[in-house]
This record gives C-alpha cells, sequence and structure tokens, in this order.
C-alpha cells in the first residue's frame, strides 16, 4: 500500500523535522538526532536526505531571517507537509500493528 | 580574530554549488564550524570543513548549468576552429607542417637526449649506489687519478665502514671461448655473485638470489644464451672456456635478460669474482697500487655517503701508513647516476658520453621547437589580418575579450594537436633510418604517462605560440577595424622582431653545420705523419700459459714471425711489419719514472720490430731507423719523437739517453718528426719506440695500458678487392694458429672511428639543420603569399604606370631583405662563441674564419630566394588588369 518509500534515515529526519516544529533546518535536526539516537551523522548527509524529501514532496521549505552567525547567511527551515504527516502516521501504525502481535511477556507497551 | 573556514574550500563550494542550494548549506557549514571553532578545535575544524566540502559534491548538488554552458561554448569554440582551419587550407597546411617538422625534431633530439641523461635511472636502490675512484697524489704533477681500483677495496669497504651494505667488482676479461676448432674470443666479465643484489638486473631463468654460486659457474645474458645454445635449455649446459694455459669448464646457473643500453654496467657473460685467487696472483690480490676493476658500493638506507668518506683516510693509514703520507692515497665515491655524463673523472670500464654535446643537441631541438612556434605565432598574426571583420563582427554581436582569445588560443591548440600526431608518427617511423644514419642509437618504449607529457606539449605549445596572436586579434578596436584601419604598429614590430629570431637560429645551425663538417673534413684528411691507406692490421695470437707482460708480447712477436713468413709469398702483401699498438687505437703504453732531477715524467711507449716504420713511411728527421739484421738494434737502440726530445730537454739527442740512471742499457738513434699516433683531440705526446722493452722497463715506476699491448701485424694490401684480405689471411692463420680465431681491421677505419663522437653530432646537426630550414622555408612562404596578396592591386598599378618586371621582383623580395641580413648578422657571435666552444674539443682545429660565415649567409639567402622567388616572380608577371579588377 505505500506508495512512498521512505528509508531509515528518511524517517528519522522526517521526525526530526516534525517534531522542531518551526526551528527545524539542518543543523538542529542533526543536533536532535545526534542527542536521541547518539549517531553522528554528516551534515551533507541531511542535506542530501532533506533534498530527497522535499523532492518528495514530504516536507516544504522556506528561507529565514538573516542572522549575524554563519556569515550572514540565511536558514532554509523545512516544515512537515500534509503527506508527509501520513507518511510517518501510515509508518507508525505498521510498526505499532506488528509490535503490539508481539507475545507480551516482559513489559507492556504504553500506548503512542 | 575569528578564525574562517579555509578560503579555497569555500571558493570551490561556492564554483560548483547549484546556487539555489548554495546560501542555506554554506551557512550550515559555516555555523558547525564556528561552533567547533568554539569549542576549541580550530584545526580539526578546518579539517572538517574541507571534508563536509567535498562531501557536498553531489550530483544533484552541482551547479548543471554552468558546467554544462562551459561544455557548450568549448565544443562551439572547437567546432568553429576546425571550420576555420578547413576554410583556409594553405594556411593550415604550413602552419601544421611547420608546427610538426619542428616537434619532430625536438622528439627525436629530446628522445637522444633523454636516453643520454637517464642513464642508470633503472635501478631501485640507484641513489645508494657509488662507483669507488682512487687518486694517489704525490704533488709535483706526480698524480694517479682512476675510476678503476684495486681488488682489495671490496674487503677493506665491507669490513671496515658499517655504512656499507655490500661491495662489488667488476672487470672484463677478455677469453677464448668454446670448443676447439670455434672458439671465439669474447668478453667474459668477472662480477662479485652479489652484484645482482646492488643492482636491479633480471634474472629469467636460474636461482633468483644466487643467480652464481659457485666458481664452475657462469651466467648468460638471453642473447648470448640464443647464441651458444639456440632452443635448448641453457640451464646446466657447460661452456669451455680458456683461462692461462687451462682449459675450464663452466655449467650455465642462469640467464638474465639483455642489460638494457641506458645501463653503464654492460655484459654479456660473466663468472664469479670468486675464481680471482686462481686468476691473479696472491701480490695482485692484496696490492693497493694495481688498479684494474671498477668497484661499486651499496650503502645502507639512511646512511650518507660523507660520513664513508669522512673515515677514508683513517682506514688508508692502518694500512698503508709506511709507504704513503697522510692524504697522499684517496678514496673516493662517484654517484651512479654521475657516471654517465660526468668528465671530470677519468673513464673506468664504463664508457662515458660527452655532456657538451649532449645539453648543445638538446638545447639544438628546442630551439627548431621554438622557431616552429615563432613561425607559427608570425603566420598567424599575418593572416589576422584577414579576419579581422570577423573580429569586428564578432564585437559588435557582443563577443567579449575573454570568449575572442579562448576562440583563438582553441585554433592553435588544435593545430598543435595534430602537428603533434603527425610529428609522433613521423617520429616513430623514421626512428630506425634515424638510428642508422646518426647511430644514436636510440630506444623507444612507450609508456601510457608520456601521453600526459604530450598532451601537455600541446598545451604549452599551443598556449605559447598561440597566445601573441589571440590577444592582438581580441585587442583590435571595433572602430578601427570596421573603419578599415591598420593593425598596431607595435604588432608589426614584434612580428617583424620574431621573423628575425627565426632567421638567426636558421643561420646559426646552417654556419654551425659547415663548421663542423669543415674540422671533420680536416680531422678526415689531415697529414698525420704516416700513411695508413690500404693497411691492415692483426692482432697476433700470444702464448695462452705465458705469466708476464714481457713473454706474452714476445711470443706474439715470435707468432707473428711465422705468419710473417707466410704471407711473404702473397704478391698483393708487402711491408709487413709489428707493433705493439697501431694508428687509430687510443691508450697506447703510458710509462713513467721520476728523472735524475726528482721530476716526475711520463711518456708513451711502442714496441715495434724493424719493419714498422717501412709499413707506415714513419720518417726519421734526425739520425736513423731501425736496421733490419742489426742485433745491436734489437737490443738496445731507441727511437724517440720530437716531442720526446723537447720534453727530455734533449739537445741533440743522437747518442744520447733518456734522463734517468734507472734505465738499462739504451741509446737513441733517431729522432722522428710528431706524426700523430693518438687522435687529434690530444696533442702530440712523448713517444719512445723500441724493439726490446727490457732496459725501459728498468727505469719506470708506473705503466698502464688503455690500449692491449699484445703486438699486432701490419701490412699493406695491394689488391684490388679488399674483401679478399680476410680469405687470404683466414688460410694462413688456419694452418698455424687452428682452431684460434683471427680479427684484422683496416686501420683507415679504426682511425675514422675515432671521431664518431663528433661525426654522429654533426650527423645529429645536421639533421636539425635540414629541419629548420624547412621550418622556416614553410614560414617564409607563408608570409610572401601574405604580402603578395595584400599588394596585388599596389603590384597592378606598378605596372600599368610602367614597372618592369624585375623592378617589381625587386620590389617584392626587398621586404624581408632587411630582416634576413639581420638575422644573419646577429647569428654570427652566437654561432662564434659556440662553435669555439665545440673546437675545443680538438688539439688541432681549423680557425673559425669570416668566409664559413658569409658562405652560411650566401645558402641561407639563396634559400630564402628559392622560397619566394615562384610565387614573387607570378605575382610580378600576372595581368595587371586582372588583379586591379579582381581586387
Amino acid at each position: 500500500m505505500e506508495r512512498t518509500q521512505v528509508g531509515e534515515l528518511e524517517e528519522l529526519v522526517l521526525l526530526a523535522v516534525g517534531s522542531l516544529l518551526d526551528e527545524a533546518y539542518a543543523v538542529s535536526i542533526l543536533k536532535v538526532i545526534k542527542e536521541h539516537t547518539n549517531r553522528n551523522i554528516d551534515v551533507t548527509a541531511i542535506h542530501s536526505v532533506l533534498r530527497r524529501l522535499e523532492k518528495k514532496g514530504l516536507v516544504s521549505s522556506q528561507m529565514g531571517g538573516a542572522t549575524s552567525k554563519r556569515g550572514g547567511r540565511r536558514k532554509k527551515f523545512f516544515s512537515l507537509s500534509q503527506t508527509g504527516r501520513k507518511v510517518l502516521d501510515e509508518i507508525m501504525l505498521v510498526r505499532s500493528t506488528l509490535y503490539n502481535k508481539l507475545p507480551k511477556i516482559t513489559f507492556i507497551l504504553p500506548r503512542i | 580574530m575569528m578564525e574562517s573556514p579555509p578560503r579555497w574550500a569555500d571558493r570551490f563550494l561556492t564554483w560548483f554549488c547549484h546556487p539555489d542550494l548554495l546560501e542555506d548549506l554554506q551557512g550550515d557549514l559555516y555555523e558547525l564550524f564556528e561552533d567547533k571553532v568554539e569549542s576549541g578545535q580550530p584545526r580539526q575544524a578546518r579539517l572538517l570543513f574541507i571534508w563536509w566540502v567535498l562531501r557536498s559534491l553531489r550530483y544533484d548538488v552541482i551547479k548543471k548549468t554552468s558546467l554544462k554552458n562551459t561544455g557548450t561554448m568549448t565544443r562551439n569554440n572547437l567546432k568553429i576552429a576546425a571550420r576555420v582551419l578547413w576554410r583556409d587550407k594553405f594556411n593550415t597546411f604550413l602552419n601544421v607542417g611547420g608546427l610538426a617538422i619542428g616537434l619532430t625534431c625536438f622528439l627525436l633530439m629530446g628522445f637522444y637526449f633523454k636516453q643520454e641523461m637517464s642513464f642508470d635511472q633503472m635501478h631501485s636502490k640507484k641513489d645508494q649506489i657509488y662507483r669507488v675512484w682512487v687518486k694517489e697524489d704525490y704533488g709535483n704533477d706526480k698524480v694517479f687519478f682512476n675510476s678503476t681500483t684495486p681488488l682489495i677495496f671490496e674487503r677493506i669497504l665491507e669490513e671496515n665502514f658499517p655504512e656499507v651494505e655490500k661491495a662489488i667488482t667488476f672487470v672484463n676479461n677478455s677469453y677464448l671461448v668454446g670448443e676447439i676448432p670455434n672458439r671465439i674470443n669474447e668478453q667474459v666479465s668477472i662480477i662479485s655473485p652479489d652484484l645482482f643484489e646492488v643492482f636491479d638486473f633480471q634474472i629469467n631463468q636460474g636461482n633468483q638470489l644466487s643467480p652464481l654460486p659457485d666458481q664452475n659457474s657462469i651466467i648468460l645474458s638471453e642473447s648470448y644464451a640464443l647464441k651458444y645454445f639456440g632452443k635448448e635449455e641453457p640451464i646446466g649446459q657447460t661452456l669451455s672456456i680458456q683461462i692461462g694455459d687451462e682449459e675450464r669448464k663452466f655449467a650455465v646457473s642462469a640467464v638474465f635478460g639483455d642489460l638494457p643500453r641506458s645501463s653503464s654496467l654492460q655484459f654479456d657473460m660473466a663468472i664469479s669474482s670468486s675464481n680471482n685467487e686462481n686468476l691473479y696472483s696472491e701480490r695482485a690480490l692484496n696490492a693497493w697500487f694495481n688498479v684494474f676493476v671498477e668497484t661499486y658500493v651499496l650503502l645502507k638506507d639512511q646512511t650518507q655517503i660523507e660520513s664513508v668518506e669522512a673515515k677514508v683516510q683513517e682506514v688508508v693509514m692502518t694500512h698503508l701508513k709506511d709507504q704513503v703520507e697522510y692524504g697522499q692515497y684517496q678514496m673516493g665515491f662517484q654517484p651512479l647516476t654521475d657516471i654517465h655524463l660526468n668528465p671530470e673523472i677519468p673513464v673506468g670500464i664504463a664508457p662515458v658520453g660527452n655532456p657538451q654535446y649532449v645539453y648543445i643537441l638538446g638545447l639544438i631541438g628546442l630551439f627548431v621547437l621554438i622557431t616552429a612556434g615563432v613561425n607559427y605565432a608570425t603566420l598567424s598574426i599575418g593572416q589576422s589580418l584577414k579576419r579581422q571583420k570577423e573580429v569586428g563582427v564578432r564585437k559588435v554581436m557582443g563577443a567579449m575579450k575573454k570568449s575572442l582569445v579562448g576562440q583563438y588560443l582553441m585554433e592553435s591548440w588544435l593545430i598543435t594537436l595534430v602537428a603533434l600526431i603527425i610529428s609522433l608518427v613521423i617520429a616513430y617511423s623514421i626512428l630506425p633510418v634515424f638510428n642508422t644514419l646518426t647511430q644514436a642509437d636510440v630506444d623507444l618504449n612507450f609508456e601510457p604517462w608520456h601521453l600526459i607529457l604530450y598532451l601537455g606539449l600541446v598545451i604549452v605549445i599551443g598556449f605559447l605560440s598561440g597566445l601573441y596572436p589571440a590577444l592582438i586579434l581580441s585587442g583590435l578596436k571595433i572602430t578601427n577595424i570596421l573603419s578599415g584601419q591598420k593593425a598596431p604598429r607595435r604588432a608589426f614590430y614584434i612580428r617583424k622582431g620574431m621573423v628575425v629570431f627565426q632567421f638567426i637560429i636558421t643561420v646559426f645551425l646552417i654556419t654551425s653545420t659547415l663548421i663542423m663538417s669543415k674540422q671533420l673534413n680536416y680531422l678526415n684528411s689531415k697529414d698525420l705523419g704516416y700513411q695508413y691507406d690500404a693497411t691492415v692490421s692483426v692482432p697476433l695470437y700470444p702464448d695462452p700459459s705465458s705469466q708476464r707482460l714481457t713473454e706474452f708480447i714476445n711470443s706474439a712477436m715470435e707468432n707473428g714471425k711465422i705468419l710473417r713468413e707466410q704471407l711473404k709469398k702473397y704478391p698483393e702483401v708487402s711491408d709487413i711489419g709489428m707493433g705493439s699498438h697501431v694508428f687509430g687505437n687510443q691508450g697506447w703504453g703510458q710509462l713513467s719514472f721520476t728523472d735524475d732531477a726528482q721530476i716526475f715524467r711520463t711518456f708513451r711507449m711502442l714496441v715495434v720490430d724493424p719493419y714498422y716504420f717501412e709499413t707506415f713511411n714513419i720518417k726519421v728527421k734526425e739520425g736513423r731507423a731501425f736496421e733490419a739484421e742489426s742485433t745491436l738494434d734489437q737490443r738496445e737502440s731507441i727511437i724517440i719523437n720530437q716531442a720526446a726530445a723537447d720534453y727530455f730537454g734533449l739537445q741533440d739527442p743522437i747518442g744520447k739517453k733518456l734522463p734517468s740512471q734507472e734505465f738499462g742499457m739504451h741509446n737513441i738513434i733517431g729522432v722522428t718528426e710528431d706524426f700523430n699516433f693518438s687522435s687529434l683531440h690530444n696533442p702530440v705526446e712523448p713517444l719512445v719506440i723500441t724493439q726490446n722493452v727490457v732496459p725501459i722497463y728498468d727505469g719506470i715506476s708506473d705503466h698502464g695500458y688503455g690500449d692491449s699491448p699484445i703486438p699486432k701485424l701490419v701490412f699493406k694490401y695491394t689488391g684490388n678487392q679488399l674483401t679478399k684480405v680476410e680469405e687470404l689471411l683466414q688460410n694462413e692463420w688456419e694452418q698455424i694458429f687452428p682452431g684460434e680465431e683471427m680479427n684484422f681491421s683496416f686501420v683507415e677505419d679504426n682511425i675514422r672511428t675515432q671521431y664518431e663522437n663528433e661525426q654522429r653530432m654533426n650527423k645529429l646537426v645536421s639533421f636539425a639543420t635540414i629541419l629548420s630550414i624547412i621550418v622556416a622555408g614553410l614560414g617564409l612562404l607563408g608570409m610572401t603569399v601574405l604580402m603578395i596578396n595584400s599588394r596585388v592591386r599596389e603590384i597592378g598599378i606598378r605596372k600599368v604606370m610602367g614597372a618592369s618586371e624585375f623592378s617589381i621582383f625587386g620590389l617584392l623580395t626587398k621586404s624581408f631583405a632587411p630582416q634576413l641580413l639581420l638575422g644573419i648578422l646577429l647569428s654570427i657571435p652566437i654561432t662564434y662563441w659556440l662553435m669555439r666552444d665545440w673546437l675545443n674539443n680538438f688539439a688541432f682545429r681549423i680557425n673559425i674564419s669570416i668566409d664559413i660565415f658569409m658562405l652560411g649567409g650566401i645558402i641561407s639567402i639563396l634559400v630564402a630566394l628559392v622560397v619566394i622567388s615562384a610565387h614573387v616572380l607570378r605575382a610580378a608577371k600576372a595581368n595587371p588588369v586582372e588583379s586591379i579588377q579582381r581586387s
């Protein structure tokens, strides 16, 4: 049923964009992922993923205002599009459905 | 100050990154960079920044439009360039032809230059290998400087110097090889068995680690394995070698690849130096003053030769403190790669080239190439006048100067590329002819990296020769062009200057060729003081069991007498004589002694029989020659040359003696003219001629032989067919010395080969001269055509007004005359300076006189006239009505 294939890193970035609300740009996404997964991802990889996601229509972007930091360069902020949100929901649904079928021996998962 | 990211990386990012993505990406990289710097790791930050930039280089980030644009523009330029060149076929032919010939000359000279310069570069440890020299300096010019050393050096070096990884010896001896009756005199090298651990020569068959395991092993080159055993498996076969009076069997233990031409060490057959105990006397093995082998050392990694040199005196003195004073006996080290072209160190066994000749030839190759480049530049500036309108229109349409320069450079690159391809084809295909013609022996191996070199050549030459025309053309002002004004004066003068430069080089080459030919002619025709036409020299066969040099000489002389009696019966053989040395061979026996006034003296010695003087018709100017039947002459008479009389300070030398009491019983009976017994590179040295060596040997302290002192039989051959000599000699030789190899040569040929190097150089320079004349001729032709085309109407009007064809011819020719004359004039000092240098190689030389420059000038003018006359004549004869109407 899934029309849009989303890879593991893409999913992670998509989640980060969603969770960062208005503050999602490459560096902040990088930091969130590092914070939560302790994975060191190259910034260029994040850019690459963001471009891919934008092309698939899962995120949308707009340029922010100029700051004195970053050599005066503006940031490009990303936000989750409706399709993006839908794709995330679908992924999560599949995951939780399957996960719930695991024998509940050790502990009970809290609901999302 | 705030740290900033590496500028080049940042610029690179800006260059390749798509502008839509740039701002955000660059901002992010800056931000991360700043974070890293703030956390106190500026160095790491910079490295990371570079890493990110490189990592950003992804397909979807690259600025496609700009690259695509450059590509399209290049393709467009290329297409237009090709069309322009195709349209103007005559000029293109001149341009490509001139460059191709210049490049051919450059390539061939370059190959030769490279071969000479890259001697001994094939060894991986080449920088750690040195050849040992030895110099004894006792003051008062008593100096013995040799690149061959005593045998003992190998052991001394290995035992006393921890820096020395290995020391090896190398020497060539000549032995009879093979089975009777098919024995051949061969050079057999005696080498240290570990030679192959020092030099990277390829072992093709046999044991790689110890190719020469023992005394009875022999190794052969591929071509010698083929020569002796054909298709049979060579390993394990046996070869007989006559060493002294013993015939020994050697088993082939390994076969090595033929040694490359650019190796100083050359051998085809080698046995181990573990045989030395059998080959040399106990005394020779331990001698310090008897030099005959080349010794090479391999230093350990990370050690410097200076640390060895510093200890040499100390070691020498521990062995020789009773015989020499400190510093008198020196041992030195010459880098392996320095051997081939260093004339400062005496020649050992490895042959040495003349670096001066190599540099001159390399320079000439470069000169001819520059001529061709200049040729192209002048021609294309000339042709550019035609293209002014094109430039004007392009500029009006908005072309920028940069893109115009690009367009014209593209044309010159295209031309250079085509010219290079043509010249490579020519160079590779005429190489065999070039080699036989010049005996330059150039060996060509194509390697892929050469492609890059050739491409670089195209870029550089195309750029240099195309830049100036491109700048001139693109710098034209639109208003000037469209209103029909001429090109600026400055360009005009520069063009004339370039033409003059081209003439200078061409005239220089022509005159140099003339001077060299004249000198070589002089060398070959100078009266040497003896006659050598149709004279044959046959090395005699000495008794192989002889121990001492005198025994060798005497036994060969005895054998020579037998051969002489047999040859006497042939009417076409006359004037048979014998001598230890024959003209045409360098290195006659050199002896030295300290005279009664304690002056160290050196002279050459020739041992002869009484008939030698007649064979060569040597004139005795005072006293008399040897008398055939006189036993007194056989025992104690000597003859000296005028140089010896002067050197020893003997006035009225007849009846006097050499200036030392040490000599045995001897008496000077005659003085000869100073005939040139060695090549004309050298002045005539003092010479002592004797029949009996004993009294002379008694008085000398040192001796050395560059030429084998084993006597040769010499005779005049008056038969019609020179080829019959061999047959005749072979017949008699077979009967007297069955199974031994007979060699013979014509003295004339040997004398000529003394000037082989110079002959080769002359041929190479002539070759370059012809090519450069063609290049200059093509250039001149192009310029003539251009000039005539621009003056067609003027010529027509002049003819209508009554000018004669002759005066028009004169008018047109005159426009080149000042440049040509200036070229001739300016070439004189350059030629004089370089050629005087070259002539200094000879003790006997011609003078550079004014007539040779005049001849060179006349030849240049004639060539120029021939080239331009056809077109000029046609223009002068053209029907004025047509030429006026046409334009």
